[in-house]
């Protein structure tokens, strides 16, 4: 990306008016999130920077919104809500989340297996079928099942998320399933017969730890759909089944708290560390292949 | 490789022509891979499709109206429309509400209501007051209940009614309503808001793919030709917020935005007058900037793809051969990248044009859009004929545009992350 | 076992994937015990198919494949016990040589002591014995190759198949390769069954070669006699090079015939597979022929010709002749026995044996 010697000054005006240009672009991504974390740990009862924060004042750091978010109650100086809502909300979401991505995960590895046989029948038309809950806005997807669901009576029920969480996942596992196995060998399930291997042998020992990156990816991609899901929770979902974004959403809603900034850490904490564990695993995958760096 | 005589055909060992016994294997081997699909394809139907499937009968469905007052519009057929009508049709309806039970009275006159507003009110008064009459003539006891039994206009609403089916709520989703005898005509001054809110939703979902286009191309182009390991540095800038729950973004925008947010402080500490605090938030503006920035990967990501794959000795050639390096870009480099931003647009526009989430948090009133109408009507008013047309509407705009993204980019090569 | 019999044997093989078109038509090929067969000739001629069928991955369409004097052709792959070297190498990315190598030993149930001490053994073979522990996707080509060629062997098969497996490797690798294989072919006393497009690479290592040619066995035959001796113009001209030139069968008298040239006179060739009256395509080797600008005795058979074009390569010089209408005339001339009255322009006479020109059957 250097300048060349023979740059004109127009040219270098324009290279770095470009690099200021991207560079903004990329604090605007990444900005927001940055702010939320250091406010989360303020002293103060309002969303901005105190100047006890600026300075950089240990007095104006605390914990007490953590504190505040696990149903810590006993900080006078906190008037908002405080209960152990957050937390019944992380157990319902990781709940449902769980369930929602075997159910996706297991279905849709089976699924791609099938799609990636070249003598698939309808290939084309089905892989569309079974992506469409990826295409489908989320507000058409929520007032259908809401409609559809109640009729079955799995309005407010765990079940009833589940099933529609799992739906949702299920592109994303069929997604990265069928690209991992198009880039499987069929030579290595050839070599492995001849080496004396069976069908199962062949199948376990060979096939499956190969497309095993693939199979997690997808699994985390609708783990963290699921995670994060607030519309399909918010037409279907009861009070039994409050979930995390659930929580935040109302707590947006009702009053905007440090509380919530103290969530919406974790929650950036949560996706950092999948997004390093798929970084890991596209390496291994990487690695697998050969592609060496 | 030959072919072999027409007159003979090639056998199996077990004397079966040798296509029949390849048709038969190929068969079985289809069989195999659609029953690994099945579980799946079965699940995805029975807990998507059929959903989906059930917001189009309900956006057509008007079979409530006619079950509850079937009498009424079998008289209604012998109407000519012009005057009130006659003791008939006053008796139809009368036994129609009495044969009623009150949930359904309160159903069918919401329903009604759709069509001309007074009729619940006319409904609840009238089943109220029913049992003071206890023979005919039903016409008289009736307009002594409420006067609107006398007006044609109510009357002439139940033609819009009259078929177990209706294409009013597509009507209504366009500002169109039923006249007499189901004649299209338009909706009063008054309750005329979809049309504002299409173009609003249309033009929303341009500006942020515009947005989008504008300040994500630069930036794939700097990840695609810096070096792998500063390119991997920066893309975290991208993927994280990508990865990040949308609530955490929508809450970290309200922490910047608002009135006593970031982004008015630090102003305020350049100088900016107290006073003159940028409104950035509860507004069109606020929704722009907000669906603009989470909205920026799926731009970004399908370009930087398709610039990876372009060699840099393109823009050599072209410079060898005597090109400007503004007008090798030009002619050279950019045309490559059209098929991914064509890619990148279709997808932004996409995404935007069904979102919910985020104007119904930080819009406020000027920057709600079509999908929060559908939200509206699912959960407040209850109309949900018109949100499910209202949503099949925009699915269709939708499956037309990933027709386009499937024509321009392939289904099979959606790429995440 | 049945020692009496070929250790393979195809019987009237036939193959199609369609029903229609036969890639494999009627294949019959006896190879035995110990020797190494190569099945050579360009993509599309099936000699992939047949060794595909043989390893169990194709089924044939008609005839019977035995392996030991027993028909194999109901027997899946996994139960055949031939040892398999693949084009691409086909080693498993998500484990490391040893692992791989360790596989069909352990599918085999084999105790963990006997395993290692045959992985070890199957590495050094190779050299390898360093690289036990790393991936394959760590490992250079050749080396890759070496391993997969270790993992075909250490179960102690006693047919090897090898579907181009020196296909991937770069031109000295690959010559290099070519040696360790046959190598390890004469050291072990495995049978060879090994397919390839190269022919030099089939005149290397091979005892003999059947050369494919539309789902065909062309001529089946040792490197000497397939070289020397080929018995189709298709022979001739896939292996080695060869100058052509058409011309009409005459009287044929003990294997000897005269091959009218048209307005180009008339020579002496040896008469294979054609009769009288045919047309014909005549062979002859460019390291056969001799140019001389003198006329040669007129017992040797000779024909006029004129340089045009000379190329320097080293231990030899090629010569571009116009003889008898073909201006594409090849002659190979040694570094040695260049003079000095060899130029571009010249007229003299091309001359050779008799026995080296071969009347084959005419190509268009």
């Amino acid at each position: 990306m250097a300048l060349p010697i023979y740059a004109t000054t127009g040219q270098k005006v324009w290279h770095y008016t470009y690099l200021t240009i991207c560079a903004f672009v990329l604090f605007f991504l990444i900005a927001p999130l940055i702010v939320v974390i250091p406010l989360s740990f303020t002293s103060g009862v309002f969303l901005s920077f105190t100047p006890e924060m600026l300075s950089l004042d240990p007095e104006g750091f605390s914990l007490k919104w953590y504190k505040n978010m696990l149903g810590m109650c006993n900080d006078p100086s906190i008037k908002t809500m405080c209960s152990d809502k957050w937390k019944t909300g992380a157990i319902n979401s990781a709940i449902i989340a769980v369930a929602a991505t075997a159910l996706s995960t297991g279905l849709g590895t089976v699924a791609a297996i099938g799609l990636s046989n070249p003598l698939m029948p309808f290939r084309k038309i089905i892989m569309a079928t079974l992506i469409s809950p990826l295409i489908v806005p989320l507000i058409i997807t929520a007032s259908g099942m809401f409609l559809f669901y109640a009729k079955v009576n799995l309005i407010g029920t765990y079940t009833g998320l589940i099933l529609a969480h799992a739906a949702l996942g299920t592109p994303f596992v069929v997604i990265t399933v069928t690209a991992t196995l198009s880039g499987f060998d069929r030579n290595l399930v050839k070599a492995s017969q001849n080496l004396g291997a069976n069908v199962f042998t062949t199948f376990f020992k060979v096939q499956m730890p190969l497309i095993l990156p693939g199979v997690i990816s997808g699994g985390l991609f609708a783990f963290i759909t699921s995670f994060d899901e607030v519309v399909v929770v918010l037409f279907m979902g009861g009070p039994e089944t409050v979930t995390l974004p659930r929580q935040m959403w109302s707590g947006i809603r009702q009053e905007i708290s440090p509380t919530i900034l103290a969530a919406a850490t974790c929650l950036v904490l949560i996706s950092i560390l999948l997004l390093t564990t798929l970084e890991l695993l596209r390496r291994r995958n990487e690695r697998l292949r050969g592609i060496t760096h | 490789m030959s072919s072999v005589d027409q007159n003979q055909t090639l056998m199996t060992q077990d004397g079966v022509p040798l296509k029949v016994s390849l048709k038969r294997s190929q068969r079985r081997s289809k069989m195999r891979a659609f029953m690994l699909v099945f579980p799946l394809l079965a699940f995805i139907f029975i807990s998507f499709i059929v959903p989906i499937g059930s917001l189009f009968t309900r956006s057509v469905d008007d079979t409530l109206v006619n079950e509850v007052l079937p009498l009424t519009f079998e008289e209604l057929k012998n109407w000519d429309g012009q005057d009130v009508p006659g003791e008939p049709m006053f008796a139809a309806m009368f036994m129609d509400l009495k044969n009623a039970d009150k949930i359904q009275i309160g159903r069918v006159s919401t329903r009604m209501n759709y069509e001309k507003s007074g009729w619940k009110s006319l409904l609840k008064k009238t089943s109220r007051k029913m049992k003071n009459i206890d023979g005919p003539p039903y016409k008289e006891q009736m307009l002594k209940i409420h006067k609107r039994w006398g007006k044609v206009e109510f009357w002439q609403s139940l033609t819009a009614m009259k078929d177990p089916y209706t294409l009013g709520y597509y009507l209504n989703s366009v500002d169109l309503k039923y006249g007499y005898n189901k004649s299209i005509e338009q909706q009063p001054e008054k309750r005329q808001v979809y049309n504002l809110l299409w173009k609003r939703t249309l033009l929303v979902s341009l500006l942020v793919t515009v947005f989008c286009l504008l300040l994500g191309y630069p930036v794939a182009h700097l990840l695609a030709t810096l070096p792998l390991s500063k390119s991997n540095l920066l893309m975290i800038c991208v993927l994280i917020p990508f990865w990040t729950s949308l609530l955490v973004r929508i809450v970290s925008w309200m922490v910047m935005l608002q009135q006593e947010g970031v982004v008015n402080d630090t102003l305020v500490a350049f100088g900016l007058p107290e006073e003159w605090r940028l409104p950035m938030m509860y507004n069109f503006t606020g929704t722009l900037i907000v669906m603009t920035q989470i909205l920026l990967p799926f731009m970004i990501l399908p370009i930087y793809s398709v610039m990876k794959t372009i060699p840099p000795s393109y823009m050599r050639a072209a410079q060898n051969l005597g090109a400007t390096p503004t007008l090798a870009f030009l002619r050279v480099y950019m045309p490559q990248t059209l098929p991914g931003i064509g890619a990148g647009s279709i997808l932004v526009f996409i995404v935007a044009i069904g979102y919910y989430i985020t104007p119904e948090l930080v819009g406020g009133k000027d920057g709600r859009l079509i999908g929060n109408f559908i939200a509206f009507h699912m959960q407040n008013t209850l109309n949900w004929g018109l949100a499910a047309a209202m949503g099949v509407i925009l699915l269709a705009g939708i499956l037309i545009l990933y027709w386009l993204y499937d024509k321009i980019v392939g289904i099979d090569n959606m790429k995440m992350g | 076992m049945g020692s009496s019999g070929p250790f393979v044997r195809y019987e009237n093989v036939q193959k199609s994937y369609d029903g229609e078109t036969l890639v494999v038509k009627n294949l019959n090929l006896d190879i035995a015990k110990g020797e190494f067969v190569t099945m050579l000739g360009p993509s599309g001629s099936g000699k992939t198919t047949c060794l595909m069928m043989l390893a169990g991955f194709e089924t044939a369409t008609h005839g019977d494949i035995m392996l030991d004097g027993k028909p194999i052709n109901n027997i899946p792959p996994h139960k055949r016990g031939i040892g398999m070297v693949f084009q691409n190498y086909a080693l498993f990315p998500h484990m490391t040589v040893n692992e791989n190598l360790a596989f069909p030993l352990s599918v085999r149930k084999m105790g963990k002591a006997d395993t290692e001490e045959k992985v070890r053994r199957a590495l050094d073979m190779v050299q390898m014995g360093q690289f036990g522990d790393r991936r394959p996707g760590q490992l250079s080509g050749g080396q890759q190759q070496r391993v997969a060629l270790a993992r075909a062997l250490v179960f102690e098969p006693e047919l090897v198949l090898m579907d181009e497996p020196l296909g991937a490797l770069d031109k000295q690798l690959r010559e290099h390769m070519q040696y360790e294989i046959k190598h390890i072919h004469e050291s072990l006393g495995v049978t060879v069954v090994y397919v390839t497009h190269d022919q030099s690479e089939a005149l290397t290592m091979s005892n003999r070669i059947a050369v494919f040619d539309d789902g065909i066995i062309q001529q089946l035959a040792d490197p000497v006699t397939l070289y020397e001796k080929p018995e189709n113009s298709f022979v001739a001209q896939f292996i080695g090079e060869n100058n052509k030139l058409s011309g009409t069968v005459g009287a044929i008298s003990k294997g000897v015939t005269t091959v009218d040239l048209g307005k180009h006179g008339s020579i002496k060739a040896a008469a294979v597979n054609v009769s009288k009256g045919d047309k014909t395509t005549v062979s002859l080797r460019p390291e056969r022929i001799e140019f001389s600008s003198k006329k040669p005795a007129a017992s040797k058979p000779s024909l006029p010709a004129k340089v045009l074009e000379l190329i320097y390569l080293g231990d030899h010089i090629r010569c571009r002749l116009d003889v008898a209408g073909n201006d594409e005339f090849i002659v190979k001339v040694p570094n040695s026995s260049l003079s000095a009255d060899l130029k571009p322009g010249v007229k003299g006479h091309v001359s050779w044996k008799t026995e080296d020109c071969r009347a084959l059957d005419f190509v268009g």
